[in-house]
């Protein structure tokens, strides 16, 4: 190499980094078209590229949670333990397991399921073991933690009055249709209402997509959808469009009057390709123990996340609400949410190359449950737990893990609560740069605030 | 005196008979009251309100099948719809797998290439229940004659998918 080149060698190194700068500098600072249109500058660096967000709901104690008391909180049955050995600190109970699977000719659920993280969600994150839940019924409580707001005004089967989370990042984040998902357990209790609210400023296009797995790939799905014509995509499907986009061109419909959320013509075919390839694979990996909807719901969002790599996914979890009638069932679908989860997180980080170390993975249950029991006894002669709005009701608690989620920390305890369960929607939008925008929207819960400004 | 009465009589009956006689030869004439022809598919048809899941089902499987979809399957479909958030998108996907059945009663591709504007017409008016207008009949006569590939399954796709069938 001679003397020239070495100085163009320095040139060119020279201008790469001035230009590099200024692609930096304008990259910054360079605002960008919203989907409302707006001119916006991104303020705030993202925390992580996705963001996992379970509803660990169905109404969970604090006693057989967080507090780790087994049968020593609930049935005057001195045996303390841990059934949520993934995620939290602590040696599990020792006598009277009825929590775990059953083998062969021994006690119902008196085999532990093995536990599946080396290191656990608290040790690897943060946990908020003393949060306040804003309702102490499902719908409310799940809206809650969707909207961020208390909306004590809400009805069922009724979508939101305020605005998701969703709806939140699509508008003023511009995320795709299908980087937002919300993967729900069912098909009742409003629960497909949840991916959008009926807000005017927001509303379905600013939606999620919705699927509640176990119907539209169970038994009702395969009959209805399996058989579904492949059409050439520029051959067929581009006539399809065409004379589907004249059509819906010559009836105009005002916004919101078309109930449900839309994608784009490419987003359809990608998840026409989602849904055929579920159905033709005949099954999916599931956790080594899936014996419950909430199982499956989990195995069907890992297969959304590795499909589509959202942004933004949220599961819904209920199996634990069977404590209304089964205390020993209720501990069993605990137990089984934990091992769910560990599962879940193994998966992002080993089979999902694009979210593993991206990802941050926040769960909260939707309302705790009752301190008192009620009078329905189980096949061990213990007793179950409805969730009537007691103060016990209203504790819940929330955990995060991931990068820039401080590890090995607790924040709070049951005489200093911190936290409530809105605090979720500006926790997540602060993951994703967009706090202040949701904030001066001035439609979340006025006491909430990002978790992160919590610690 | 009672014979004097009786001629009066029939005097009288008489001439009322030969009145009566002198008015029933009348010519009848006879009234045939009819109405307008009116086309009862009103082009101008304004739809407001959102089918339901369970009817949209409906009406399309009958539309498509030209019979009464069962309630098991009424009742599977409603769910599956449920359980997808775009609708529109679900829509499609549940017309491609009746498409796929081979039992849906489609007008021939030689019937709407030999008779486009009666195919454009007939076609409206069963999804829509509507007639098109000249400009609809003009886009659909010139995008079918431009595209070979365009069949009358697509076609019945892309109505079965829109909008406006979405609405009643």
């Amino acid at each position: 190499m001679n003397i020239n080149s070495i100085e163009s060698t320095k040139m060119e190194r020279k201008e790469f980094l001035i230009k590099t700068a200024l692609g930096a500098a304008g990259a910054i600072t360079a605002p960008y078209i919203l989907p409302t249109g707006r001119l916006f500058a991104r303020t705030n660096a993202e925390m992580a590229d996705h963001v996992v967000y379970v509803l660990f709901a169905g109404g969970v104690r604090q006693q057989e949670a967080v507090l780790k008391q087994y049968l020593a909180g609930s049935q005057d049955v001195d045996i303390e333990g841990n059934i949520m050995y993934n995620m939290l600190e602590g040696d599990p109970p020792d006598r009277k397991i009825v929590y775990g699977t059953t083998p062969v000719g021994e006690p119902v659920g008196s085999q532990p399921i093995p536990k599946l993280l080396n290191t656990t969600f608290q040790r690897m994150g943060t946990i908020f073991p003393e949060v306040q839940a804003v309702n102490g019924g499902h719908y409310g409580g799940l809206n809650s933690l969707i909207t961020g707001n208390r909306s004590t005004s809400q009805g069922l089967k009724k979508r939101p009055n305020y605005p998701s989370i969703f709806e939140y990042l699509r508008r003023h984040r511009g995320f795709k249709a299908t980087e937002c998902w919300f993967i729900g357990n069912t098909i009742m209790n409003s629960v497909p209402l949840l991916n959008s609210s009926n807000h005017p400023d927001y509303g379905t296009q600013y939606g999620a997509n919705f699927v509640a797995p176990g119907v539209t790939f169970g038994s009702d799905g395969y009959n209805t959808l399996a058989n579904a014509k492949v059409y050439h995509p520029q051959e067929e499907l581009e006539p399809i469009y065409r004379m589907k986009a004249f059509l819906d061109n010559t009836f105009r419909v005002r916004n919101g009057e078309i109930d449900g959320i839309r994608n784009t013509e490419d987003e359809k075919i990608e998840i026409k390709e989602f849904v055929r390839d579920i159905f033709n694979k005949g099954g999916v990996p599931q956790p080594p123990v899936s014996d419950n909807g909430d199982m499956r719901n989990l195995a069907y969002a890992a297969q959304v996340m590795k499909w589509f790599k959202p942004k933004l996914t949220v599961v819904n979890l209920s199996s634990v609400d069977g404590c209304h009638s089964n205390f020993s069932g209720y501990l069993r679908s605990l137990h089984r949410a934990d091992h769910g989860m560990a599962w879940l997180w193994n998966y992002i980080q080993t089979q999902i190359p694009e979210m593993a170390g991206k990802t941050i993975l926040i769960a909260t249950p939707e309302c705790g449950r009752n301190e008192r029991p009620n009078p329905i006894q189980d096949e061990n002669d213990w007793f179950a737990y409805d969730h009537s709005g007691d103060y016990n009701t209203s504790r819940i608690w929330t955990t995060m893990v991931g990068p820039n989620v401080p590890a090995n920390l607790m924040v709070g305890d049951p005489d200093n609560r911190v936290g409530r369960a809105t605090d979720n929607v500006l926790t997540i939008a602060e993951i994703f740069g967009v706090k202040s925008d949701v904030q001066n929207a001035g439609l979340v819960d006025p006491g909430s605030a990002s978790l992160f400004d919590r610690i | 005196m009672n014979m004097r009465i009786f001629k009066n009589y029939f005097s009288l009956i008489l001439v009322a008979g030969l009145f009566a006689g002198i008015v029933s030869c009348e010519k009848e004439i006879i009234a045939n009251y009819e109405v307008n022809e009116v086309d009862v598919l009103d082009g101008d048809l304004i739809k407001t309100r959102n089918k339901s899941d369970k009817q949209y089902t409906s009406i399309l499987y009958t539309t498509l099948y030209k019979k009464a979809i069962s309630v098991n399957k009424l009742v599977q479909t409603e769910r599956v719809i449920q359980s997808f958030g775009d609708k529109s998108l679900i829509h499609e996907i549940i017309v491609s797998n009746y498409m796929n059945s081979g039992e849906v009663e489609l007008p021939s591709d030689s019937f709407m290439r030999a008779n486009p504007d009666q195919f454009i017409i007939d076609t409206y008016k069963k999804f829509y229940v509507r007639l098109p207008s000249e400009m609809e009949i003009s886009f659909f006569r010139n995008y079918i004659e431009a595209n070979p590939n365009v069949t009358t399954e697509l076609v019945y796709t892309a109505f079965a998918a829109s909008d406006e069938y979405q609405f009643y």
